[in-house]
Order: C-alpha cells, then sequence, then structure tokens
C-alpha cells in the first residue's frame, strides 16, 4: 500500500475512534444526560423537547450511537439551550477565531523558538545555552493564564495601552476593512503573547536539546572538516537534521498549545472555542460542550497529520522505506 | 608500570563504588536547586497551616475588611471575602502538592503497567496497548479533562482521577521502549532457559532496571499534573470545597481582583505554581542526565 | 621538502587526575605524493594525531606544544578562517565510523558537490556537477545514483562516496581514519585497492590509519608504529614488515607483537597471536617506554625514557633492547 494511502487509512480509523468515544463520553457514561442537566439547570418544557431531540435519546444504544452518526455527518451537532442556537453555528464562528490565534501564535512560537533554540544548541556548554535552557525551563514552568491575568493586569490596569478583552473594540465604527483588520491584530497582541511565552519555552528546549545531539554526530564533524562555516555547519548540517526530533514532538506540542489556548481564550475573553467550552462548562450546556471537544480533537488529529506529512517529506529515510 | 601495578589500576577501576543518584543529583547544580525548593515547599505546605494562625475560609467581618493589602497581621491581605489570602497560600500549596502527586501515582502506575506489558509481550498486546496509547497522545488532554470534570462532577478525588487518567501514555511509551530494549538484552532468554515465569523475569529482571527511568518520568509527570490540576481548578472544575493554589486564581479572576489591582491576591499562586513546577522539573530533568549513561558523557 | 612537517606535538584531553597527554612529543613527516601508514592498538593516539592536523579536534582537545607545518605554514596557530580554506581544500579526511559520516537528510551528489561550491568558486556549475559523476564513476559508483540518499547505500558503497568525497577538492593530502573497519573482508580489500590507486592517479599523498599492520604493508611507501601516544618505530614499509630481505624487518617488540596479532588481510593466516595486557592508562603520568609492563624483554633501563634510533635505511625504533629484538 503506497505510504500516504496508509496514512490517510489511520487517520480516518483516529477520527472513527474520536467519534465513537465522544459517543461514549457524553451519551453513555452520564447515563441520562437530560438528568445529569437538570441538576444545575431549570428546564422549561420546550428546552427538555429539545434536548431530547438533540441528544437522540430514544432507542436503544446502537440506535442511537448511528443516529448520532448520521446528525454528525449532516453536520448537526445539535441545539444550544443557552445560546438558542444551532450548535453547528456557535462552533462556526468560534472555531475561525481561534484558528486565527492559533496561526498567529504557531508562527511565532516555530519561528522564535527554532531561532533562539538553534542559537543555544549550538553553543552546548557555553554560557550562553545553560542561560538559555535554565530560563526556558522557568518560563515552561509558567501557568498560561496566571501569565494572562498579569499581562491583564499591567496592560489594563498598571500602564494600560493594549486592549485585554475581546477580539474587537466595542461599538468601534470602522472605516475600511483594514481598520477592521487593525483592530482585531490590536487584540490579538496580549493573547498571542501569553501563549508564545509559555510554548515558545517549550519548542527552544525541544530544539534545542535535538540540536546538541545532533552536533554531535559523525556527519557534523565531516561538515566541519569540509570547511564549512559555523553557520552552513548549524543551519544546512545540524538544524535540517534536528528538525525532525521536533516534529516528531508536535504532538505534545500541538496538545499543550491548544490547552494554551483554552486558558487564554477565557482570562482575555477572545471569543473562541476555549472561551466557547468554558461558558458551556459554566452553563453546563452539554451539547456545546460535547461539540466543543469533538471538534478540538478533530482539528488536533488534522494538525498531527500534517505535522507528520511534513516529516515524511523531510526524511528521506522514511519516505522511501514505507 | 609494572604489571602488580596494572593489576592494581584495573582493582581501583572494579571496585570503585558509583556514586548514589543521589549524590549525582545533588552534584547538579540545576537538581540541587531542585530538591532546595521542593524541600522548602513541602515544609510550609505540611507545617506551614498548622502555624499560621488565620482560618483560610474564615470570611471577614464587613466590606472593610475585603481586599485589604498586606498588613502586619495578613501579611499577604485579604481576599473579596475578607479571607486572609496567606492563609489560603499555605493551604493551597498543600492541595495543590497532593493532587499533583496522587495524580501522578496513578498515571505511573497505569503508564508503566501498559508500557511493560507491550514491552514485554510485544505483538498484538503490543499493538493494542501502543493503539490505545497513541490514541490518548492525540487526544487533547485539556479539553477531555474539562469534559470529565464537567460530566463527573468537582469534588478532589474526581479531579485526581481525571487528570492522573490523562497523564499516563508519555510513561507508557517511554517504558515500553526502554522494556524492549532490555527484553533483547541476554539475561531475559538466561533467566527464561532457567524456567523463570513471566511475572518472575517481569519482576526481577525488567522493572529494577527501569526504576531509574520510570523515577526520572514520574517527577517530571509530577510537574505537569500540578498544573493541570491549577489549570482545571482556575477554569472553574477544580473541587469547591478546597483551597488549592489554582481555585485561589480562579476567585481571584471571577472576584475581579486584578482590575482592582489586588496583586497580592494573585501574584502569590502564581508563583507557587512556577516555583513548584519548576522544582520538580529541575529534579527531573537533573535526574534524568545523572541516571542515563548515554546523556551523563554531555553529549 | 616534506608536505607535512609535525614537530614535536602533544595533545592533552582533560582527565580525571590532571591531562591525558593522547599524543605525546610525535615527530612525524609526509613527503608529496607519499603514501603514509599508522599503526598501534585501538585508544594509542591515532585518530587524535591524524585529528590534530587540520586541527578537527573535539572541544576538549588541546594542543599544549609542538607544530604542524603544512606546505609551509603552521596550522597549529592559524585561525579558522585560515584553517576553513586548508580543510577539504588541501587536507580531506575519510573519517572513522565513516558509515553515519554522511549527512542522512541530503543526496550524496550533494554531499560531494558542497566542498566543490565552498571551494572552488570559480567552477561553473555545469563543470562542478560533470566533475561530481566523475568522481562517482572513480570510485564505481554509477552516475545515476547521485540523487540518492546515503541509507540507500550499502557501507562499502557509502565509504566509496565518501573517498569520492575526499577527492573532491583535489587535495594534497587524504587522511584515511580505519577507512575499512567496519566492512567486511572483500569489500575492505577493494576499498584499500580503490584508495592506493585513486592516490597515485592524482598524485596525492595518504596518511592512512590502521590498527592491522597488515593493511598498511600492502599499501604504504611507509609506515609509522603508535603506542600509547608515542611513535615507537616508523621506516619504509619494505623495512619494517622485513619483506625487504636483507632488512630483519620490524625491530620494536611492540610492532612485533602488533604483526602477530592479526590476520593477513588477503591471506588468512592460521594463527593469531593476541598481545597480553592492555595499553596503559593514559590518564596516570606515563614514564620511560610505555609498552614494559607487556614486555617479554624489559629492563630496569626501559624505566628510562628511549628515543627513536637509526637502525638503517631511514628505519628508527625507540627501544632499550633493539639487540635482543632482532633474534625473538
Ligand atoms: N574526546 C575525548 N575526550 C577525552 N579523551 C579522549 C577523547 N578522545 C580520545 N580520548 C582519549 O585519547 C586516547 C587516544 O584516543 P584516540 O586518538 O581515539 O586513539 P585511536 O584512534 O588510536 O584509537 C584514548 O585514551 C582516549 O581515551
Ligand atoms: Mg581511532
Amino acid at each position: 500500500m503506497p505510504p500516504l494511502l496508509r496514512r490517510i487509512l489511520v487517520l480516518l480509523v483516529s477520527l472513527f475512534a474520536i467519534v465513537t468515544f465522544n459517543f461514549f463520553l457524553f451519551h453513555v457514561i452520564p447515563g441520562d444526560p437530560i438528568r445529569l442537566i437538570a441538576r444545575t439547570q431549570k428546564l422549561a418544557p420546550d428546552q427538555v423537547e429539545k434536548l431530547r431531540q438533540s441528544f437522540g435519546l430514544d432507542g436503544s444504544l446502537i440506535e442511537q450511537y448511528f443516529r448520532y452518526l448520521s446528525n454528525l455527518l449532516h453536520g448537526d451537532l445539535g441545539y444550544s439551550f443557552s445560546l438558542k442556537e444551532p450548535v453547528s453555528d456557535v462552533i462556526g464562528r468560534a472555531l475561525l477565531n481561534t484558528l486565527i490565534l492559533l496561526t498567529v501564535s504557531t508562527i511565532i512560537v516555530v519561528v522564535v523558538g527554532i531561532m533562539i533554540g538553534v542559537f543555544a544548541g549550538s553553543r552546548h556548554g557555553k554560557k550562553a545555552d545553560s542561560a538559555t535552557v535554565v530560563t526556558s525551563l522557568i518560563f515552561w514552568s509558567l501557568p498560561t493564564f496566571w501569565v494572562g491575568m498579569l499581562l491583564v493586569f499591567t496592560f489594563g490596569v498598571w500602564i494600560g495601552g493594549l486592549p485585554i478583552s475581546g477580539i474587537t473594540t466595542p461599538n468601534a465604527v470602522y472605516h475600511s476593512g483594514i481598520d477592521y483588520v487593525m483592530d482585531v491584530a490590536r487584540h490579538l497582541i496580549l493573547p498571542t503573547i501569553t501563549l508564545a511565552i509559555v510554548d515558545i519555552a517549550f519548542f527552544i528546549i525541544i530544539t534545542r536539546t535535538s540540536l546538541v545531539d545532533v552536533m554531535g554526530e559523525d556527519y557534523m564533524l565531516t561538515a566541519r572538516g569540509k570547511g564549512l562555516t559555523r553557520r552552513t555547519m548549524v543551519w544546512k548540517h545540524g538544524f535540517r537534521n534536528a528538525l525532525l526530533p521536533v516534529l516528531t514532538a508536535s504532538v505534545l506540542y500541538i496538545s499543550a498549545l491548544v490547552a494554551g489556548a483554552i486558558q487564554v481564550e477565557v482570562v482575555f475573553s477572545w471569543p473562541g472555542m476555549g472561551l466557547l467550552t468554558y461558558n458551556s462548562v459554566l452553563a453546563r450546556d452539554y451539547p456545546v460542550l460535547e461539540a466543543c471537544f469533538l471538534v478540538t480533537a478533530i482539528v488536533v488529529l488534522a494538525a498531527n497529520f500534517g505535522a507528520d506529512l511534513v516529516y515524511r517529506r523531510l526524511d528521506p529515510r522514511v519516505a522511501v522505506n514505507t | 608500570m609494572t604489571s602488580d601495578q596494572a593489576a592494581q589500576g584495573i582493582d581501583d577501576i572494579e571496585y570503585e563504588k558509583p556514586p548514589s543518584n543521589w549524590t549525582l543529583l545533588w552534584g547538579d547544580r540545576m537538581g540541587r536547586w531542585g530538591i532546595i525548593i521542593l524541600v522548602v515547599v513541602t515544609v510550609l505546605a505540611v507545617f506551614g497551616p498548622m502555624i499560621w494562625p488565620f482560618d483560610p475560609a474564615a470570611v471577614g467581618e464587613d466590606s472593610s475588611s475585603i481586599f485589604q493589602p498586606p498588613s502586619s497581621a495578613h501579611w499577604l491581605g485579604t481576599d473579596e471575602l475578607g479571607r486572609d489570602v496567606f492563609s489560603q497560600f499555605l493551604m493551597g500549596a498543600r492541595i495543590s502538592l497532593f493532587v499533583g502527586i496522587m495524580a501522578t501515582l496513578i498515571a505511573t502506575v497505569i503508564g508503566a503497567g501498559i508500557g511493560v506489558m507491550a514491552g514485554f509481550f510485544r505483538g498484538p498486546v503490543d499493538s493494542a496497548a501502543m493503539g490505545v496509547t497513541d490514541f490518548f497522545l492525540v487526544v487533547p488532554a485539556l479539553p477531555l479533562m474539562i469534559a470529565l470534570a464537567a460530566i463527573f462532577g468537582q469534588n478532589l478525588l474526581i479531579v485526581i482521577i481525571v487528570i492522573g487518567a490523562l497523564a499516563w501514555p508519555r510513561t507508557a511509551r517511554i517504558v515500553r521502549s526502554q522494556t524492549l530494549s532490555l527484553r533483547e538484552r541476554q539475561f531475559v532468554p538466561r533467566a527464561r532457559s532457567l524456567g523463570a515465569s513471566n511475572a518472575r523475569i517481569i519482576r526481577t529482571n525488567i522493572t529494577p532496571h527501569l526504576l531509574a527511568l520510570i523515577v526520572a518520568n514520574t517527577i517530571l509527570v509530577v510537574a505537569g499534573c500540578i498544573l493541570a490540576e491549577a489549570t482545571l481548578s482556575f477554569i472553574g472544575l477544580g473541587d469547591p470545597n478546597r483551597i488549592s493554589w489554582g481555585s485561589m486564581l480562579h476567585f481571584g479572576f471571577v472576584s475581579g481582583a486584578v482590575g482592582r489591582g489586588a496583586w497580592w491576591y494573585f501574584l502569590p499562586p502564581g508563583l507557587g505554581i512556577l516555583v513548584v513546577v519548576l522544582g520538580f522539573t529541575l529534579v527531573g530533568q537533573s535526574f534524568e542526565r545523572v541516571t542515563n549513561p548515554k546523556m551523563r558523557g554531555g553529549a | 621538502m616534506s608536505l607535512l612537517e609535525i614537530r614535536g606535538l602533544t595533545v592533552a584531553y582533560p582527565g580525571k587526575h590532571g591531562d591525558v597527554l593522547a599524543v605525546d612529543g610525535v615527530d612525524f613527516s609526509i613527503g608529496k605524493g607519499e603514501f603514509v601508514g599508522l599503526a598501534g592498538e585501538s585508544g594509542c593516539g591515532k585518530t587524535t594525531m591524524a585529528m590534530a592536523i587540520p586541527n578537527l579536534l573535539p572541544r576538549n582537545a588541546r594542543i599544549t606544544a609542538g607544530s604542524v607545518v603544512f606546505d609551509g605554514a603552521d596550522l597549529t596557530t592559524m585561525d579558522e578562517d585560515g584553517l576553513r580554506t586548508v580543510r577539504w581544500n588541501e587536507i580531506s579526511v575519510v573519517f572513522q565510523g565513516a558509515l553515519n559520516a554522511l549527512n542522512p537528510v541530503h543526496t550524496v551528489g550533494s554531499q560531494i558537490l558542497e566542498p566543490i561550491r565552498v571551494h572552488d568558486r570559480g567552477t561553473s556549475e555545469a563543470e562542478a556537477r560533470s566533475r561530481m559523476e566523475e568522481l562517482l564513476e572513480a570510485v564505481g559508483i554509477p552516475a545515476g545514483r547521485a540523487g540518492d540518499f546515503p541509507h540507500q547505500f550499502s557501507g562499502g558503497m557509502r565509504q566509496r562516496v565518501m573517498i569520492a568525497m575526499a577527492l573532491a577538492c583535489r587535495p594534497q593530502l587524504v587522511i584515511a581514519d580505519e577507512p575499512i573497519t567496519a566492512l567486511d573482508v572483500m569489500t575492505q580489500a577493494q576499498i584499500l585497492d580503490l584508495l592506493r590507486s585513486l592516490c597515485d592517479r592524482y598524485g596525492l599523498s595518504m596518511l592512512l590509519i590502521s590498527h592491522d599492520l597488515s593493511v598498511l604493508a600492502q599499501t604504504c611507501d611507509r609506515v609509522a608504529v603508535m603506542y600509547a601516544g608515542r611513535i615507537v618505530e616508523t621506516g619504509p614499509a619494505g623495512r619494517v614488515f622485513g619483506s625487504d630481505e636483507h632488512h630483519g624487518g620490524a625491530r620494536h617488540p611492540y610492532t612485533q607483537r602488533l604483526l602477530r596479532a592479526y590476520p593477513n588481510i588477503r591471506r588468512e593466516r592460521v594463527f593469531i597471536e593476541g598481545i597480553p595486557g592492555y595499553p596503559p592508562d593514559l590518564t596516570q603520568p606515563q614514564s620511560g617506554c610505555r609498552f614494559r609492563a607487556r614486555c617479554d624483554l624489559a629492563i630496569d633501563k626501559c624505566a628510562e625514557e628511549p628515543t627513536l634510533v637509526d637502525v638503517g635505511g631511514d628505519h628508527r625504533a625507540a627501544c632499550w633492547r633493539l639487540d635482543q629484538a632482532v633474534t625473538s
């Protein structure tokens, strides 16, 4: 079987596993979800009816499962009683906002993390290296949400100057598309910094460790023997190889990034999947919570698939052999 | 050198007692700092609440007692209900450490168990175990924790179980690959040829060699579990009847302590988390370095 | 004048009890077009000495004394920029453990092209490519495989690629550090023949390192034997190996034991005699003849430092018992 086809098959199996897992998590484990919700919510009769529909609670478990699958395939994620909207509409907006946040911070994290990681790793054993490692470990030990709180305090209360909440200025009038984009960009600054501060540290540590390993390889001595400049040695020969373990660790990174995004969105009221998750927990809006989990898991799965494809492109040994 | 001297030299090599892991750890600068941090925090967490005179749950008498800045009576001031922040901080250290360590124990038992089984029995057991492991490695942990905590309700035990039940996949992977390589070594076939049972081989030939690896990994997992507890509590999914650093920050956040500039309320718990997580990370990484001969040479 | 003149070279690694002198006051030279072998057990300092020439030592190593004069310039005092122009352009290396000496993520073709582009700036892209293909063909690899990655080649083939790469800039000196150790016997012989014929064809000098003297006997004009950081015997291959009827052969007891310790590369010997004991622990300070603890002929005098003495025809050995060693 061609490798790509195999990867896609594995992806589909994982997707199926996630969907099934989700069914068990929200439909089987809690027993009767309506009772669960009724524990914390006063429900009007019509809401109960909507809930019953959205959970597909009649019939055997098998029937429920297939109805659940068919609903998913039709893009029907149920109805949010706290927002009085179909869940898929709510998710659609939130997902877009989260992807904006994640894309911007991932680019910053990867670029800055690699630069600093390579800087430290190529100076293994020197002061600059150990200082970078210690600093990174400290930043990596920071709770993301707390960093966010500190920035809110600093820029909202103490110094001021940067928006600390939401994605746009409330009641703003935009004269052009650029205005709008600039406003969003300004709102993006603090959430991105918060997310980046912690995750860059992680990226630095992984890149640096990987490069240190690679620098000890025989082919690095060859590169030095060839009379290459340090820069060519480090980037063309060292970094290209060091990148592979970094990509292998992307599972951890993607998971950390999602966790970070949830916290950042809560602290800065960024209207994405994380804030939606948070609000649905507070409102005990299970259909929304369920959809949030499912969609996040699928996005993460896709991201890992992408990282795997990149890995396969970059490592000739895997590309040819499997 | 005479042949006597040569023999002497060999004796030196053979009988020189290797320093214990703890000695090596103490000799490593990062390890030493980590140990110091952890000892100080543990002492604070265990004895602090016994000594400090305020009840962390005692609400202030009137509105003049809320959000009071630090004073000689209340070293870290008071919160939105006039409760003493420093006593909450001490109590929070206890709960944060307790949850982190208990969750890690669960994770280690699951992870090491699955890893050893997969690595030792290989074949279908391995494929099945690694399939499950990879699944949990890919499922985003925090959203799953949130979902589980929201479904099962909020108390300390559930928080511990939820965190522990999701923190094991990396341990399983690491333990599995080490078990695989241990299994290939000479002594397993030999033990088998002497008629040892699987259980016995695992107990006497595999587990002891995994110990250092598991300890290093466990220490690192504690750091992650403490962060996970803090995050869950911050989101409001912690045990509402217990004070942890995460829940302090939750109440600080929702009560508007940040907006009021009540730094004494939201700085200490965050610093506490930072320092403890850093302590475990330093010790764990340093332990890994000093016990892993491959890395000890300073590659 | 020789191409390379090493004088009193001393290289130290930091050790538990002070410096480890992996190379201890070595004099050594290589003439233009000469093929010199360096032998000795593992750990004797061969790699350290060889890597000291283009200053490719590990970071913890220090050259504490001596000079390495190559083509009139002392490389030990040259700065990194100067060394970069010498490396590969003038002195190239086929590294020990060469199976990992090729970068796994670049094609072999691009790895051979790289030094050409770096050092021969004037060369056009097409010229460089055709030189690369020519080199591959010269080492017996079809030029069509230039786009393949190292893992697609066998060990012997990878070593051929390394050799092609080492010749890419037409250096004056090629250092080959145990170039055949990891290979099977058939391949070993082929690689040796290849090295010899290519160096002859291009008129290069070569420093060939092996722990196996018989390998050097087949290929080299001159050999040197190293023990515990010192050269204990050196001379024309014909004299040292005794293939020259009238000139006795190896004179130093260590060389003699070494000769008996390995099977001949092409004619398998029936009986292999190991050398009892181990080379001295260099972390301890050394004095006198380093070999005396393992030497059957050792006397009290051996506690004093022996020097290399000429035993005729540019053949020199450092031993107090040369008189005895001849007959043993
Ligand atoms: N990077 C290093 N650090 C410390 N000691 C080293 C290092 N490389 C080699 N040595 C020591 O130097 C001595 C000579 O090693 P080497 O030059 O590799 O010998 P050979 O090539 O003959 O096997 C050995 O005793 C070895 O332990
Ligand atoms: Mg060597």
